[in-house]
């Protein structure tokens, strides 16, 4: 089958890319570009583990195909330092002790990260609300929303 | 004990959390190896049938195939975690179990062309009449799973203590019934994957694990290869709660398609194949029979359990044994009788849960507030009246020692003015206390202790080198920051090396709650053990006592006199020069009774001690639709010394999630053999919002054995959170629950069943 | 878990779109948000040719009032965005708050309302896995000649579960579907054909372009029952729409089709009549996580649950 080339911009570099058309997001991410970060976990848009941002929208990759987002800008995990730096919502997973097993994580802090790109300071009734997207099954939640307000709060 | 201490206490960053927030973290299906085929299993459509033949041949012709392999390319030879539990072929000749059984399977160098050959491989079957109730499997002229159990019947525990029927006959108050609970999914997020690399007679393999050693023993039987050329390496777990304990179909898979082939063999479960053929939570019926006192002391307990075992022993005996023990180990029972059968049925495979039991142990703690109500005592004096003490022995002859149990129960109820509360209830409004004791390991022979090897390096920086396993806990964290204290080197300076059969020695695994109380004490010695040597040369070299010598930042110097002082890497030099480098080893090994078995013998102390709590719950129901609100929950943990007390409310506040709300929304769901809800939209594992705020409290009885006092830490409140639940809807509704969860249409009948009695 | 091979084509215009439909003699599938139509086809439950994006069609993006007196909403209009629109909260309170309760915020982002209204009946025996259904035999709406859920039954009893589809019928909203024998625009509540193997009443190669919504403010309230507060699709779900002293009631979730209620006088007597008739009429079966009975009762509860709260927070 004829593939299709495609331009993604991904953590800020360029890429002209000759996909498979019924190849996945989370595919050309993981295989072609080696960007591991994105979990598959349902593989059909129910737990979010695999959540990138695409021109400043959290969208499920796995459900995603990479021919529907030609000329995105596309943002994952391993994009998210900026010089060198980690982003205030990696740091504040790490100091509230948000993380456990790790599978859900990439994809609750870019869930986050377009929350707080597209809100200052939110409050936690809206933090619960737009992370009730993404199944963790270790936190129970209560230090994901801490660390996201601490990190809104480093943010506004 | 010494309560001063420079970071063991302190709520310090996990070590493992930077790989984790920056993608980096490596997992089974991150992994990329040269020349590395994609394995696809092919998998039973029958519950119960006959494998009359299976014909691999035109699968194999499909251009990219590379190896194609069933259990007639297998040893015949069954893996049990027991000698008498040995009936698990993983990929069986003779006949097929269950719907998803792995029968067949492809190696190719991509999926579309492994899918292509599946569709290619050629199964004869004659199907078998199937039973997938533990009832009707016991029955007389039931379809017989394995030829050598009789009416199914795969575990029988019995223990019997005292003189039940005399007692029960004297009672003030007897009261029976029956709970039953739906088995939930694991639900890890991450789904089963292995990577298996067969070259030059070894054999490598990845995969999400608890216990890699007694994994690969496990291949090493079934692979008929010697155990040093099975080698499970380290990798990242997305999550395990009991899950990822034991050897899985496809490790087997993966390993024969490796050797067949000679390249690597990577195979990823899909969401609905981990659920329906990786490993699954027993369904429970539990009839509890309790006589009391008019005081509320217990005097007797008799309980019938029947366990829906599926299609294979797995830990069987473990499994049947456990909901009792955990509860022994928290009351007191001067007459008890358990029977628990675990019953097999043509279901998937099913193993331990972090949450294991708990229609036994909601139905338990349930059972008991009616009954106190009934004797107008409340439920923080009943189980003050009937909790254990330290000092006590449990009725199987477990002495515990540490035991906060008390204290969890008044911490607990005095966070949330529960007795006023649990009196002045109004509507349906309602609160329930769930309390529960857990052994920080159990007998499992050679394998129940752990060790560990601790080098200093030149530089002044510290490697580990140990058998415990972190299946996302935060147990790799731990032992660093106890060896960071122990040795005053700060946690970034100390490489870990665990949970790889090559280079570390044996370790519980991260499935027997021993990962603090036995592996972190093994590192302690261990550092300990070296510490000795560092002090000794530099108590020499700073002109002062050894027992001077203070380590801390990477710094040896005088206690006393603080201006004297040196790095410890003048120290590791200086040892270096002597020919002495400061390595040391050092092992821990619990006071167990080791005559103690699961079927045989019941009875002698179980774990080195064990780890209490109290949770409370609060609820409301909605009369129309009988929804359950949950908007606060409060947990009391005694776990010893908190090494990080952060980690252990993460393990906390998770175990409200995963038994607490589940209670209300998790329950695998059947249409015969065919599971309903193998995914994670149907399989309702809560959510943000679902969750109540909770309210974690630490209670520290500083256990004398354990490293700096340290228990078992979080699964306690996994098993004790459901209980809290249902505890809070008897008090609400004035009626026990019947079945687990408590969905919202199970609820309404029960408001139901309560007018129905009004009336 | 991988997709089959499928043609990808991205449409600039609805009539390009309709052209590409032709060219693959039918055997392909529109595309807008994805979140319904990838799982089905991850699934194999949907075999297309090809797939043919709309996303990209500026006509289809655009909410806009007309003189008419109609909120004209295109059907790429994100559920996210349609949600946001000051228009939909102070007109249409039921449709707002149906939007607000469809999957998740993520979910909500992505999908698209035209997709919510046309996407597929679900039930717990049919989204599954090729090997799971083969195992457990083909039913009506996979090909087969039974259903799974209901033995002996002559019909499909899958479940339409879109949340907005039953607050737009209650505000009297019609849909243009544009295809290859031209345009034309119905009724919401008539596009259903009871059938589950072909749950619309659309024409091969019809593009639902735009939901027409007469641009009258309401009160309203939309119930919804589900296990989890987020995420889960409806079990029941009961929108109410209430223009001075009618109301109309849509109950979607249970069966192929949402049903409408008319209550011309909103009160106690009409309130309980509409609901046991809500309650009579629900024909729930065995196929989602709660039991049949209960889903039956809870239609008529939650009616009365919504009124209740449009009242109580329309006329205060």
């Amino acid at each position: 089958m004829k593939t299709i080339r495609v331009n993604i911009q991904v953590n800020n570099e360029k890429n002209v890319l000759q996909v498979r058309p019924y190849e996945t997001l989370l595919e050309t991410l993981r295989e072609r570009l080696n960007l591991t970060g994105a979990k598959e976990a349902c593989s059909m848009g129910a737990c979010g583990a695999c959540t990138v941002v695409v021109n400043g929208i959290p969208v499920r990759s796995c459900i995603v195909l990479t021919a529907e987002v030609d000329g995105a800008v596309i943002t994952t995990v391993e994009g998210l330092k900026e010089n060198g730096e980690l982003h205030p919502l990696q740091e504040a997973f790490m100091e509230k002790g948000a993380v456990q097993c790790g599978f859900c994580t990439s994809g609750m802090i870019m869930t986050a990260k377009a929350l707080l790109d597209r809100k200052k300071r939110p409050t936690k009734k809206e933090i619960v609300k737009t992370i009730s997207s993404n199944i963790c099954r270790c936190t129970g939640y209560k230090k994901i929303v801490e660390a996201v307000e601490e990190a809104g709060k480093k943010m506004a | 004990m010494k309560d001063n201490f420079n970071i063991v206490g302190k709520r310090v960053v996990r070590s493992d959390s930077l790989d984790k927030v920056t993608g980096a973290a490596r997992y089974t299906a991150d992994i990329k190896l040269p020349n590395i085929l994609v394995g696809k299993v092919l998998r039973s459509p029958y519950p119960h049938a006959r494998i009359v033949s299976i014909d691999l041949k035109r699968a194999l012709k499909v251009p990219g195939v590379k190896a194609a392999i069933s259990g007639f390319d297998a040893y015949g030879i069954k893996w049990g975690v027991f000698r008498y539990t040995q009936d698990h072929a993983m990929l069986p000749t003779d006949k097929v179990r269950y719907i998803g059984e792995d029968v067949a399977a492809v190696a190719a160098v991509d999926e579309e062309t492994a899918l292509e050959a599946l569709s290619y491989i050629k199964v004869d079957y004659e199907p078998l009449p199937a039973v997938f109730d533990p009832i009707e499997s016991m029955k007389e002229g039931a379809p017989q799973i394995h030829a050598e159990h009789k009416n199914n019947i795969n575990i029988h525990i019995h223990i019997d203590v005292g003189e039940v029927d005399k007692a029960m006959g004297k009672a003030f108050l007897v009261r029976e019934d029956t709970f039953k609970a739906a088995g939930e999914a694991y639900a890890m997020m991450e789904p089963y994957a292995v990577v298996a690399s067969y070259a030059n007679g070894y054999l490598d393999l990845w995969m999400p694990n608890a216990g890699p050693h007694v994994r690969a023993k496990a291949l090493s039987n079934l692979l008929k290869l010697p155990l040093n050329k099975v080698r499970i390496r380290h990798i990242n777990s997305g999550g395990a709660f009991g899950g990822r304990s034991e050897v899985a179909p496809g490790d087997l898979v993966a390993s024969l398609l490796s050797i067949k082939a000679g390249r690597p063999v990577k195979l990823v479960l899909s969401r609905e194949e981990n659920a329906t053929s990786s490993r699954q939570v027993h369904d429970i019926m539990a009839t509890i029979k309790t006589g009391m006192k008019k005081d509320g002391t217990i005097v007797a307990k008799d309980y019938r359990v029947i366990y829906n075992g599926g299609a294979y022993s797995s830990t069987g005996p473990i499994a049947t044994s456990i909901p009792f023990y955990v509860y022994e180990e928290c009351y007191r029972f001067p007459n008890v009788r358990y029977n628990g059968y675990r019953v097999f049925t043509n279901k998937g495979i099913r193993g331990m849960y972090g949450c294991h039991g708990r229609a036994f142990l909601a139905g338990n703690e349930a059972q008991m507030d009616l009954m106190a109500k009934e004797l107008g005592i409340d439920p923080v004096d009943i189980r003050l009246k009937n909790g254990l003490k330290p000092g006590e022995v449990t009725a199987t002859k477990s002495k515990i020692t540490s035991c906060g149990l008390k204290d969890t129960i008044k911490a607990a109820s005095e966070r949330t003015n529960f007795k006023k509360r649990w009196a002045r209830k109004s509507g349906l409004k309602g609160i329930g206390m769930g309390c529960i004791a857990i052994m920080c390991g159990f007998p499992m022979g050679f394998r129940s202790g752990s060790s560990c090897y601790v080098k200093i390096n030149d530089d002044g920086q510290a490697t580990l080198v140990t058998g415990l396993v972190d299946n996302g806990q935060g147990n790799e964290s731990m032992v660093i920051q106890v060896a960071s204290e122990v040795l005053g080197i700060p946690m970034k300076d100390i490489n870990l090396v665990c949970a790889d059969t090559e280079v570390t020695n044996l370790d519980p695994g991260a499935y027997s709650q021993a990962a603090a109380f036995v592996g972190a004490n093994a590192v302690r010695v261990a550092c300990e053990n070296a510490r000795k040597k560092i002090v000794s040369i530099a108590a020499q070299k700073l002109r002062v006592k050894a027992a001077d010598i203070g380590l801390k930042d990477g710094l040896a110097y005088s206690m006393k006199e603080p201006d004297k002082k040196m790095p410890i890497s003048w120290v590791v030099r200086e040892a270096f020069f002597r020919g002495e480098p400061v390595a040391a080893t050092g092992s821990y090994f619990p006071n167990i009774d080791f005559e103690r078995e699961w079927v045989s013998r019941p009875w002698g102390q179980m774990a080195g001690t064990f780890s209490f709590g109290t949770s409370i719950a609060e609820v409301s129901i909605d009369p129309e639709t009988g929804k359950i609100a949950m908007p606060r929950f409060t947990t009391a943990h005694d776990c010893g010394r908190a090494i990080n007390p952060m980690a252990v409310e993460g393990q906390m506040d998770g175990s409200v999630q995963q038994a607490g709300v589940a209670a209300i929304t998790e329950g695998n769901l059947w249409d015969k053999g065919h599971l309903l809800n193998p995914d994670l939209l149907e399989y309702k594992v809560p959510l943000a919002c679902d969750m109540p705020d909770i309210d974690t409290i630490i209670i520290s009885s500083l256990d004398p054995e354990g490293p700096f006092g340290a228990k078992e830490g979080g699964l306690t409140v996994r098993m004790n959170a459901y209980s809290a639940v249902a505890c809070a809807v008897t008090n609400a509704t004035g009626e026990l629950f019947e079945e687990l969860p408590l969905t919202p249409d199970k609820v309404l009948t029960m408001l139901e069943r309560k007018k129905g009695v009004k009336g | 878990m991988i997709l089959p091979k499928f043609e990808y084509k991205k449409a600039k215009s609805v009539a390009e779109a309709v052209a590409f439909y032709h060219d693959h003699k039918g055997r392909a599938r529109y595309l807008a948000g994805g979140t319904d139509l990838i799982p089905l086809i991850k699934l194999r439950l949907s075999t297309p040719t090809a797939v043919i994006d709309l996303k990209d069609i500026e006509e289809l993006k655009a909410v806009s009032r007309n003189n008419g007196g109609w909120l004209t909403v295109g059907a790429n209009v994100t559920l996210f965005n349609l949600k946001n629109d000051p228009v939909v909260r102070e007109y249409f309170p039921a449709l707002y708050e149906s939007l607000d309760a469809t999957s998740c915020e993520t979910l909500q982002m992505r999908g698209t309302i035209g997709g919510n209204i046309l996407q597929d009946t679900h039930c717990l025996l049919y989204n599954k896995s090729l090997e799971w259904r083969t195992a457990r035999g083909f039913c009506y709406k996979m090909g087969g000649a039974a259903c799974n859920v209901v033995p002996n039954a002559k019909a499909c009893f899958s479940n339409y579960c879109s949340d907005n589809a039953p607050s737009l019928i209650t505000l009297s909203a019609q849909v243009k579907l544009v295809g290859p024998r031209g345009e034309r625009t119905v009724e919401l509540e008539k596009i259903f054909s009871g059938d589950g193997r072909s749950p619309f009443l659309v024409e091969p190669g019809e593009i639902l372009t735009e939901i027409l919504i007469p641009l009258k403010k309401t009160q309203g309230a939309y119930e919804k029952l589900r296990v989890r507060d987020s995420m889960d699709y409806p079990l029941a779900g009961v929108a109410v729409s209430v223009k001075g002293a009618a109301a109309r009631a849509c109950v979607g979730g249970i069966g192929l089709a949402p049903r409408l209620y008319d209550l011309k006088n909103i009160n106690e007597i009409t309130i309980k009549e509409a609901s046991d008739r809500i309650y009579a009429d629900a024909k729930p079966v065995s196929n989602t996580v709660l039991s049949a009975i209960y889903r039956k009762r809870m239609a008529g509860a939650l009616l009365k649950k919504a009124i209740r709260r449009v009242l109580q927070e329309g006329w205060k």
